[in-house]
């Protein structure tokens, strides 16, 4: 018990430490005046600038100190409410704009690790059996250049291919269209994520599989004369998942930057696509908002999978 | 990452067994090595200049196809998509090699010294990693461009803080290895002093397993460079593969009638981070670094 309320404690310290190092680098680095009124907040001679100024600093709680509107955003933030956009009116709220972006990303993301977990399983148990030989050297080798591949190149070739030359994939994301269209739109923007992804799982699965494959009882299977696919689904998969439960978990990080690429080259209205527009046009809310939501979704992942790992093996709690 | 054992042979004579880098090792070496010749030798080569427009009424309207003339062809401006790929090369690798310079340089020093003295400072600067550790790194690298002036010099610092954590650990976890072996304790026996000892005896065993990282971390830098410049997001002024890239896929026409824009940059990219990759994945096989991944 003691463990997981430490984890926990640790847990939201990091939020509360992530929280108050993006708040103020925000806050401090930035310049939220500007980024509300536009060239009218460096206006200080003319008096209805400065009225405009004034009452802008009213609104956004410009005028308190740093640490008071730290906490103001945080009482509110705790509370689903994430503040207001930076515009003149203000308008549309944050978790506005959130609540409607951040399900498309966290299907495009659940979908790329489906790819991923379903393309590395098979593709590691084949090398696996047939390790050394020239069908897992090659594969090797695609697996290497798989993962040197970075996801913007990736996403690039794939649009090239299937959406332009091959013309089987629609070019970008439609809001609008039904869930079935819609998640067909998915499909390349989740490969671009899912591909490298499943070359490191494949890279991870081989090698621990291949460890397994030498044991005693793999040896008895086989001299039991079982086929060799009973051996590797049935004996051999579930011991050599362990490791690879972890890093499925573990990688949502990796995911959800491979979102921010892909959604911006498939035009998807997701929360990564907007993280990058937000910044380009200052909207610190909006990025303060974003960065919280995917540390935080991050860390209690991380705290997930600890907390698996000592239901399957009780040492780890000490 | 890679789970192949080296290339080993067993020599008949004393039957010990040799390790090798391999030949594609060496060839990745090659690539690399002409590709930091050409980022610090362009302005001089004879090349077209990557910003002039070269215009070419008898052939039409740009973007022109690859030719003799222009061998990766030109973009819709009708500059040489060579020349510029071949620029590209500067600010890429430019900053993968300060970022992981600067990361190794504040990283590797906090760790090992973390690691050495332990208590409260090993506490904080271990806090600090998990913290720096709980973004996901191209987040944080967005949040971090979004409030500098985007030059060279803050792009790499950037990517350089993003490496300092994952870095730090490494280091702090090779320096307990050896901070309570016998040498280091003989050594505080006879009376050396704190620093003497993690400079002589510490630094040593620890920088050796680390260098060979070195280079994955690199392909991690040119990579995350690469990505914050297709997002409009690297070094404001200059040319980068990631632009490049961007330019010839901002639109489906532009890609679907002059793939070679993009293209070529991305062979250049990808060929790069392949040598970095296999190069170092040897290396860290030859070194037999263990649990040790960027």
């Amino acid at each position: 018990m003691r463990y997981y309320v430490q984890r926990v404690a640790l847990a939201i310290l990091l939020l509360l430490a992530v929280s108050m190092l993006t708040f103020g680098a925000l806050n401090v680095l930035g310049d939220p005046l500007f980024n509300i009124l536009g060239p009218v907040a460096g206006d200080v001679n003319n008096p209805d600038s400065i009225k405009m100024i004034e009452a802008a600093k009213r609104e956004f709680n410009l005028d308190r100190p740093l640490p008071v509107r730290y906490g103001l955003w945080l009482s509110d933030f705790v509370r689903g409410d994430m503040g207001v956009t930076f515009s003149s009116t203000g308008q549309p709220p944050v978790s506005g704009v959130i609540s409607e972006r951040l399900p498309r990303t966290i299907s495009l993301v659940v979908l790329a690790q489906l790819f991923a977990i379903i393309i590395s399983i098979p593709w590691a148990l084949i090398t696996a059996s047939r390790a050394g030989k020239v069908s897992d050297r090659i594969s090797t080798v695609n697996a290497f250049f798989l993962v040197a591949m970075p996801n913007f190149a990736i996403a690039v070739i794939l649009k090239f291919v299937f959406s332009i030359k091959l013309d089987w994939m629609p070019l970008t994301y439609v809001a609008g269209d039904p869930l079935g269209s819609r998640l067909f739109q998915l499909i390349l923007p989740a490969l671009t994520i899912g591909l490298s992804v499943a070359a490191v799982y494949q890279r991870l699965l081989r090698s621990d599989l291949i460890t397994t494959l030498q044991q005693d009882f793999i040896l008895l299977a086989q001299t039991k004369g079982l086929s060799k696919w009973r051996i590797l689904f049935v004996h051999a998969l579930r011991p050599s998942l362990f490791s690879f439960i972890t890093v499925v978990g573990l990688n949502t990080g990796a995911l959800i930057g491979g979102s921010i690429v892909s959604e911006t080259v498939f035009r998807i209205p997701g929360i990564g696509s907007t993280l990058v527009e937000s910044v380009l046009r200052n909207d610190f809310p909006v990025v303060l908002a974003i960065v919280m939501i995917v540390a935080s979704s991050f860390v209690i992942i991380n705290l997930l999978v600890d907390f698996a790992y000592t239901l399957i093996d009780p040492r780890v709690r000490r | 990452m890679s789970t192949d054992s080296p290339d080993t042979t067993v020599n008949p004579d004393d039957g010990i067994v040799k390790k090798k880098l391999g030949v594609g090792f060496w060839i990745c070496v090659i690539w690399l090595g002409l590709m930091v010749l050409v980022a610090l030798f362009t302005p001089y080569l004879p090349l077209k200049s990557p910003t002039k427009n070269y215009l070419d009424p008898s052939n039409g309207r740009p973007p022109y196809s690859p030719s003799w003339k222009h061998w990766f062809g030109t973009d819709k401006d009708a500059r040489d998509v060579f020349a510029r790929s071949l620029h590209g090369a500067r600010i890429s690798l430019a900053v993968g090699f300060s970022a992981i310079t600067a990361g190794f340089l504040i990283g590797g020093t906090i760790g090992v010294i973390s690691g050495y003295f332990r208590g409260w400072l090993d506490r904080i600067s271990s806090f600090v990693f998990i913290v720096l550790l709980s973004f996901p790194s191209l987040v944080l690298a967005i949040l971090l461009t979004s409030l500098i002036e985007r030059s060279l010099m803050t792009i790499s610092l950037v990517l350089g803080l993003l490496s300092i954590a994952p870095v730090g650990r490494l280091a702090r976890a090779a320096t307990l290895q050896y901070a309570d072996r016998e040498f280091v304790l003989a050594a505080r026996q006879i009376g050396a002093t704190d620093r003497r000892i993690i400079i002589k005896e510490i630094l040593p065993n620890v920088a050796i397993p680390m260098s060979s990282l070195a280079l994955l971390g690199m392909a991690v830098a040119v990579v995350a460079e690469g990505g914050l410049a297709f997002l409009g997001l690297s070094v404001e002024k200059g040319i980068t593969w990631g632009g490049l890239i961007q330019l010839g896929s901002d639109s489906a026409r532009t890609l679907e009638t002059a793939p070679w824009i993009s293209f070529f940059p991305i062979l250049m990219l990808f060929l790069t981070v392949l040598s970095l990759n296999f190069a170092g994945d040897r290396l860290r096989t030859f070194f037999d670094v263990k649990e040790m991944t960027l």
